[in-house]
């Protein structure tokens, strides 16, 4: 399943916990590990200059720096690399960060891209005014693979997937996501949690609902997943299914605590409003800065 | 040691050479070279004799030396009005002594010469518009820049850029594989939220051939994407040229005219080989200036027009926003305060300025727009044009230039600038980091996506 | 004396002048370069004509572009000092009177006030221009002794001819003189920055069919001098 993995990587702190996960897997399930960073967008127009996302200084990126950032970068992993082994490489671009992930995802074609919440000082430049959503909501949009991402400490310490939530709203994003952690839990023997959120916020239905109306929602909902997701899983056994009420991202996240899951996988819908935002995607960022356990992020794209 | 190995009266035509300059960093080595590189006076004597001709000759011997261009320039005005930032001044220490001279000056002269073509003149010719006489002086800069190119005194990155365009016909070292390349990967892209989003490549007899700046295959091809969900969605039939797509020319900052040459070509051939109806170019000032209007001239058409109607994005827009192919939610128009940046390149140097306002009156609810003051044909350079964006040696001044552009949108208490100019929106955005005074800048492209009514057949199903 | 400067030498200085004048123009005209310069001349003749037609008007009106609406001291001075530079040598009754005699025509006459006004005018401005040469940085640091040299010209023949309005003693003296001046700026003018009497046409003729053509005149509503 994870033969390749992308670590996008600033390769400073903010990084950190994405990192050990990255390298963590790439230990147990003997993946190649593509280090990746990216400098940073030319600040002079059509010249070489950019200001590098790690010491926020204005650097000339020839050969000779990207050489010594790479360098720096081995440096900075230097006891984490004794997991991979050789099995690993370090690559440099220069570009807005969102874009150079996804050129490197389209050319590497990993199975799954790491990245930490944010990269690092590239989040609160200016520029980023100009590019409508975080990096990772931009990457998790367009990639055509699985995006973990980690932010919180405590969801790096971590000893492989054994207990995966699906969080799901029935759409068709979240039916490729369901495939997904389907093969997932298949392949590592893990144990398989549905879970959809009845969202009762006043502002989603435009009404205090009514208990009754809730509780109906969530026979309905129960109904959906069941008559959606078990035809599709005639051999599988370990999975269970629940509704609840309330928040979808609290909902989710107190869930995963309560399984004590080791893997959040949600669907990131494809089509972006106004600020390039998913309407998913804020549940999505809500419960990437709760979880205590990374979450996977998967749209309609990714390939089975 | 007169000619240097990186800085010499060579243009940079091979990769090799090419990747040999861009090796020094930063121009270390190509600048200490600079500092021996001898002048031909010969070469530069016969020049003068084969391209100074009655214009500027006049221009340089009938200048009344009035000073009524002195607040003309932004330059003068910001650097606590130096005299010596007076345009008059500017040209006639330099090109003028040259003149008077016969060509007879030295490499510490060529120094100054050089800083003042490429640090103290962004060509945004708004001089032009305020001497008694016509006194173009940004033209007259324009043409000095030739000669200090062929005499080797160029900034680095001018030089590079200038190399660019002789080796790949593009300004970035984007190759004609890339550039389809990207296109179709923005395509595939975000054809998941615009079902039936395609990019036609080569496409004979097209109504609309798009040309564009290689910074956006490189570094921005969201862009890329942008203009074809627009163009999509207003129905047009277009394409793209796999070569002959780059509209930019840094070679015309530079003061390359061959190079200037053999890039437009490259593009008016696509024309001739694709026959579209017209061209649009992507919402780059300079470039317009290069492909549309200054280029028919260095290709050597007698017309002075391009081989088919060749029109800047600004224009299409208007067009289309007029004809209602695009149409506006209104719920969705701009309700912020906002300001546009007027390109000299295409307002005051073409004649656009009525065509962006129109497109204003579409996007933005009425009440939001704040023009600039002065504006329009009179609006002061961003700050960072004719190649003063790039070039790290002059990066201080350039800084300092920002300024007028700094203060004439606080003035306008806009929250959003909208450049529709690839060098504006550089500026714009590096004075956002220098000074921080709060604001968003923006190209058309992305507003409008935000905007657009979407036709039901381009609608994601679901 | 008397006779040769109203004889021979007026001939000479009238012929010089427009001779001078004449190959200025040919040689501009001659000199332009569609290809150096970058402007379809001969592709586009009447956007040409009305680029230029309009970039000479808006120019010669006071207060006609913004240049001169945002320098309006400037324009005062300039306009006061040209019409009177203009219209005194030509408008004059002794000139006139002198025309008629020498080439067998003449033009309308001013007023003998009008024609004070217009000469005090002059000298006026003329004081401010020198001032403004030695009392603003921006000009200072252009100004030769070239364009002190045409200010001094151009005031000679002003000075000498009010002296001899007012000083009717010695008037055959300054007479003689301010003919004299006045020939020596006729002769200079194609020679000096003066011949901008046709450069300026030229030159602005030129630029308005550089806007006119190529740079939007074809496309918007012409330049907003
Ligand atoms: C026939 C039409 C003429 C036109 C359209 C014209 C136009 C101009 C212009 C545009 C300027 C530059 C702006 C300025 O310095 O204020 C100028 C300057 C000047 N003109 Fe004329 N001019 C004309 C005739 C004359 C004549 C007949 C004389 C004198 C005999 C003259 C003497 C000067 C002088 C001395 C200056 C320099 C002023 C300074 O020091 O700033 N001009 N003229
Ligand atoms: S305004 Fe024109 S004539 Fe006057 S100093 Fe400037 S360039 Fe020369
Ligand atoms: S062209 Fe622009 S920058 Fe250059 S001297 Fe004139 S006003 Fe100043
Ligand atoms: S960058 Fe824009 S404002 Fe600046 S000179 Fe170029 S077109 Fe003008």
């Amino acid at each position: 399943m994870f033969d390749r993995i992308l670590l996008a990587t600033s390769a400073t702190e903010a990084c950190d916990h994405a990192a050990r996960v990255a390298f963590n897997m790439a230990e147990r399930y003997k993946s190649y590990l593509n280090i990746f960073h990216v400098l940073g967008l030319p600040t002079r127009a059509y010249s070489q200059d950019v200001i590098d996302v790690k010491t926020r200084e204005r650097v000339t990126a020839d050969e000779e720096y990207v050489a010594w950032v790479k360098e720096e970068i081995r440096g900075y992993y230097e006891r984490l690399l004794e997991k991979t082994g050789d099995n690993y490489g370090i690559e440099v671009a220069v570009g807005s960060p969102h874009r150079e992930i996804l050129r490197a995802a389209r050319n590497n074609d990993p199975d799954l891209v790491v990245m930490g919440g944010s990269t690092g000082h590239m989040e609160d430049s200016s520029y980023k005014k100009t590019t409508a959503g975080s990096t990772f909501q931009r990457v998790a949009k367009a990639a055509h693979c699985p995006v973990l991402v980690v932010t919180r400490p405590a969801a790096s310490f971590w000893g492989g997937f054994s207990r995966i939530v699906l969080g799901t709203d029935f759409s068709e994003a979240s039916d490729v996501a369901f495939e997904y952690a389907l093969q997932l839990a298949r392949a590592l023997d893990c144990e398989l949690f549905l879970f959809h959120a009845v969202d009762v916020s006043a502002m989603a239905m435009g009404k205090v609902m009514a208990q009754d109306d809730i509780e109906e929602k969530l026979r309905v909902a129960r109904r959906r997943m069941r008559s959606r997701y078990v035809p599709k899983m005639p051999d599988f056994e370990s999975y269970t299914m629940d509704a609840w009420e309330g928040l979808p991202y609290v909902e989710i996240t107190k869930y995963a605590r309560e399984k004590q899951a080791d893997l959040i996988i949600m669907a990131h819908h494809a089509k972006r409003d106004a600020s390039g935002q998913a309407p998913m995607g804020s549940t999505m960022e809500q419960v990437i800065v709760r979880a205590a356990c990374p979450v996977l992020s998967i749209n309609r794209s990714v390939k089975k | 040691m007169p000619e240097g190995t990186l800085c010499n009266k060579q243009p940079v035509d091979t990769e090799e050479q090419l990747k040999a300059l861009l090796a020094d960093k930063g121009g270390q080595i190509y600048y200490e070279e600079m500092k021996h590189l001898d002048v031909d006076v010969e070469m530069l004597r016969q020049t003068l004799g084969k391209s100074l001709k009655s214009r500027l000759r006049t221009w340089l011997s009938m200048c009344a030396r009035c000073g009524m261009c002195a607040d003309s320039c932004f330059f003068y005005r910001i650097n606590d009005r130096d005299p010596k930032q007076v345009p008059a001044y500017k040209i006639q220490s330099t090109l003028g002594e040259i003149v008077r001279k016969n060509g007879n000056v030295d490499n510490a002269f060529m120094h100054m010469a050089m800083e003042t073509a490429w640090a103290k003149c962004t060509c945004c010719n708004r001089c032009a518009m305020y001497c008694p006489h016509g006194i173009d002086v940004g033209v007259m800069i324009s043409y000095l820049r030739g000669l200090l190119y062929q005499q080797g005194f160029v900034p680095w990155e001018m030089k590079v850029g200038a190399g660019m365009h002789r080796v790949y016909r593009a300004q970035m070292d984007v190759t004609p594989e890339d550039f389809v390349d990207t296109f179709e990967w923005m395509v595939e892209e975000y054809e998941e939220d615009y079902p039936g989003l395609n990019v036609p490549v080569d496409k004979d007899d097209a109504d609309i051939l798009y040309t564009v700046n290689a910074r956006e295959v490189k570094h921005y091809p969201e862009d890329l994407a942008e203009a074809a969900i627009l163009f999509n969605i207003a129905g047009e039939n277009w394409t793209v040229p796999s070569k002959g797509w780059e509209l930019t020319s840094l070679a015309m900052f530079a003061g390359d005219w061959e190079a200037c040459r053999l890039q437009v070509e490259s593009v008016y051939d696509a024309m001739d080989r694709l026959k579209p109806k017209r061209m649009v170019g992507t919402e780059c000032g300079h470039a317009h200036r290069a492909t549309v209007v200054e280029g028919p001239y260095w290709a050597g058409r007698p017309d002075g027009l391009p081989p088919v109607e060749s029109i800047h994005y600004v224009e299409w827009v208007a067009e289309a926003l007029r004809t209602g192919k695009l149409k506006i939610d209104p719920e969705k128009r701009i309700k912020e305060p906002v300001t546009i940046q007027d390109s000299c390149n295409y307002i005051r140097n073409h004649g656009l300025r009525d065509v962006t306002r129109e497109i204003m009156s579409y996007i933005v609810e009425p009440g939001y727009f704040i023009d600039m003051a002065p504006n329009g044909e009179h609006n002061y350079c961003c700050g960072g044009g004719g190649g003063f964006n790039g070039i790290g040696l002059y990066r201080p001044q350039r800084n300092k230039a920002l300024i007028t552009k700094r203060d004439q949108i606080m003035h306008t208490g806009a929250s959003l600038v909208i450049a529709p100019c690839h060098n504006c929106w550089d500026a714009i955005r590096d004075l956002e980091e220098e000074y921080q005074i709060g604001i968003r800048w923006s190209f058309l492209k992305p507003l409008l996506i935000d905007m657009v009514v979407v036709p039901e057949h381009m609608k994601p199903k679901e | 004396m008397h006779a040769f400067l109203t004889g021979p030498m007026f001939y000479i200085s009238i012929a010089v002048l427009v001779i001078g004048l004449l190959v200025r123009v040919v040689r501009y005209i001659r000199g332009l370069d569609w290809k150096l310069d970058r402007v379809a001349y001969r592709a586009h003749r009447k956007a040409g004509m009305k680029g230029a037609a309009r970039s000479i008007f808006k120019w010669l009106v006071p207060f006609g572009t913004r240049s001169w609406r945002v320098q309006p001291v400037m324009t005062v001075v300039f306009f006061v000092f040209h019409i009177g530079v203009v219209a005194v040598p030509l408008f004059l009754l002794a000139h006139n009177m002198f025309l008629e005699e020498k080439l067998g025509f003449s033009f309308f006459t001013l007023p003998a006030l009008a024609a004070d006004i217009l000469s005090w005018g002059v000298l006026a401005a003329l004081l401010i221009l020198v001032l403004r040469r030695i009392a603003l940085p921006e000009v200072r640091i252009l100004t030769t002794f070239h364009d002190y040299f045409i200010l001094a010209l151009t005031a000679a023949p002003f000075v000498t001819g009010l002296i001899c309005r007012y000083d009717p003693a010695n008037y055959d003296f300054w007479l003689l003189i301010h003919i004299a001046a006045g020939e020596l700026l006729l002769i200079l003018i194609p020679f000096t920055k003066l011949s901008h009497v046709v450069t300026f046409f030229l030159s602005r003729a030129q630029i308005g069919m550089d806007f006119g053509i190529k740079r939007g005149g074809m496309k918007g509503k012409g330049m907003a001098w």
